[in-house]
């Protein structure tokens, strides 16, 4: 059986464009019932949520398709150092080259392990692309003016967390709890022709994951008042626990969330390091993205590991330096 | 799919409406993006999406046109189309705590040049030099302010203006608010204002203690406005 060349169904394209119509004609009719300021607040933080999201996604499936088709196999895995054990920060450092929003990192982080990147390597890029690319370093020192030290403490937090992790999955981590089967271009295509179906496979399922994490943060962010936190800024412990625990609901990209952390003046500096670390390594967008493309075997165990050594080294670094 | 939400970050990018939800500058690469999307489309449908066949028993949700997981894609067009969400008003003001920003130092630089016999300042740059500047550059300078009008907790109490502020996109936008006083005409929920008026003067809060009192402005005169195109501020200058 050789392979085939499929096109796209008439019928879901037709469906969905009678679902459109529908929509777009039927506006006058339903304005009232989408009237509530609630569902209102919700729908423009969803919105919002996955407009800024989509561009960078465009950028991070553009590159991964170019990483899965145009790049020869095998180049990479001779590009990083041949020890597992020091290829990983390699990828760590290389992810400084990145910018973006966290989103891009996940669908690239996979095509890179599909070309011969040993996962742990590939985690770690992916863990340390969104956190400490020059946009990020930038915003946070506008944040923290006179506090150049949030800097420096952000970037080795997150280097840290990057390559921790990954060094933990070399020892810790296997093959088999990564779920997902990853299409394959067919024989006798043209590396355009591959380029192209990677990158539209690519940003379909990405895509998809993002508007999940995007409906939880955005629930997250309306339904969660936020003057709960003024209870817990007194114990140092608690409002690390607490303060990371709410960079995963936030879901807030890496290039804003130091505004915020400054905003949240309550706080420790130590704490708000844990929350500027652990959420661009993890949050419900990400953790949507993760399920999405590894399988939920994997992100269920990834999520927890990734939270603990990001707080860990949060807390060490600012031990450190804060 | 694509062709969708390809034609939507098309749009996005062209129309006014983004404002609400992004920065300007964001407008130029989702317009770049939905370019990409439409081509990749047109390319898909022209050529054909070139997959390999799965093998039997493999389950994993993909279908002919993509996996499964697309038809996700579908709910922010839906939701734009149906909801067509405003920018962030009163409703959320009223369920955040206010933004208190400002160098931890105390020093602001010099404020702008008054334009017809008032000084424009953005709301969260208003709060920020009321509540932590230490040169309190404010005192006696008459400010102009653009806000729209948010409730206050108890009624009778006037009303406050306020402002959202972000960076990124309205899911990190913070409000600042400032308590009008002086103006007894009862104003709407999420009504525009111009309005012009002196700050109360207060001592200014220590750097470390969070600060959730609203500034107080005694306003000279409140006229009532459109909303502005970009109805936020985007002030670094405010952390």
């Amino acid at each position: 059986m050789g392979a085939t060349r499929r096109r796209p169904r008439l019928v879901d394209a037709r469906l969905l464009l009678l679902v459109i119509v529908v929509a777009a004609g039927s506006r006058g009719l339903v304005s009232g019932l989408f009237d509530d300021p609630a569902l209102q607040t919700w729908s423009t933080i969803f919105v919002s949520i996955t407009i800024q999201a989509l561009p960078f996604l465009v950028l991070g499936v553009l590159l991964s398709g170019a990483v899965a088709a145009l790049v020869p196999p095998g180049w990479l895995a001779r590009a990083l150092p041949r020890r597992a054990a020091l290829a990983v920060p390699v990828a760590g450092l290389a992810g400084a080259a990145l910018p973006g929003c966290e989103c891009a990192s996940v669908p690239i982080a996979a095509r890179l392990r599909d070309r011969g990147v040993s996962t742990a390597a590939a985690f770690a890029f992916m863990l340390a692309a969104p956190a400490i690319n020059p946009v990020v370093l930038v915003t946070t020192a506008v944040a923290f003016p006179g506090r150049p030290q949030m800097v420096v403490a952000r970037f080795l937090g997150s280097l840290l967390t990057s390559v921790g992790v990954g060094l933990l999955w070399l020892r810790l981590g296997r093959e088999s709890w990564i779920g997902r089967c990853r299409v394959r271009a067919a024989e006798g295509q043209n590396r355009w022709q591959s380029f192209g179906a990677t990158v539209r496979e690519d940003f379909l399922q990405a895509g998809g994951w993002l508007v999940v994490g995007a409906v939880a943060a955005a629930s997250l962010q309306v339904f969660v008042p936020r003057s709960l936190l003024d209870l817990v800024a007194g114990n140092e412990l608690l409002a690390a626990g607490c303060l990371g625990l709410l960079a995963v609901l936030l879901a807030i990209c890496s290039e804003a969330d130091a505004f915020v952390a400054a905003s949240l003046r309550q706080f420790s500096l130590s704490a708000r390091l844990v929350f500027l670390v652990v959420g661009p390594a993890l949050d419900v967008k990400l953790i949507a993205m993760h399920t999405g493309i590894f399988g939920r075997r994997f992100a269920l165990r990834f999520a927890p590991l990734t939270f603990g050594v990001a707080a860990a080294s949060a807390l060490l670094v600012g031990r450190w330096l804060l | 799919m694509l062709l969708t939400v390809g034609g939507m970050a098309l749009w996005l990018g062209l129309s006014d409406a983004t404002l609400s939800y992004v920065r300007a500058w964001l407008r130029l690469p989702l317009a770049a993006s939905g370019v990409v999307l439409l081509a990749l489309a047109l390319a898909t449908l022209r050529w054909g999406s070139g997959k390999e066949e799965e093998p039997a028993g493999h389950d994993h949700g993909h279908g002919d046109g993509g996996p499964r997981s697309a038809w996700l894609l579908v709910v922010p067009v839906l939701v734009l189309l149906l909801v067509a969400p405003p920018a962030l008003g009163s409703y959320a003001a009223s369920r955040r705590a206010p933004g208190a920003g400002g160098d931890p130092s105390g020093d602001f630089p010099a404020l702008p040049e008054a334009v017809g016999g008032a000084v424009p300042l953005p709301v969260s740059e208003f709060v920020s030099r009321a509540l932590y500047d230490r040169g309190q550059s404010l005192a006696g300078v008459r400010v102009r302010m653009l806000g729209f009008v948010t409730p206050a907790d108890k009624p009778g109490e006037g009303y406050r203006l306020a402002r959202f502020n972000f960076f990124c996109c309205a899911a990190d936008a913070t409000v600042y608010e400032v308590a009008v006083r002086g103006d007894s005409t009862p104003r709407r929920a999420d009504q525009w204002l111009l309005v012009e008026g002196r700050w109360l003067p207060e001592p200014v809060a220590k750097a470390t203690a969070p600060s959730t009192r609203r500034p107080v402005l005694i306003v000279d005169s409140a006229t009532p406005v459109g909303p502005p195109a970009d109805r936020y501020e985007h002030n670094l200058f405010a952390f």
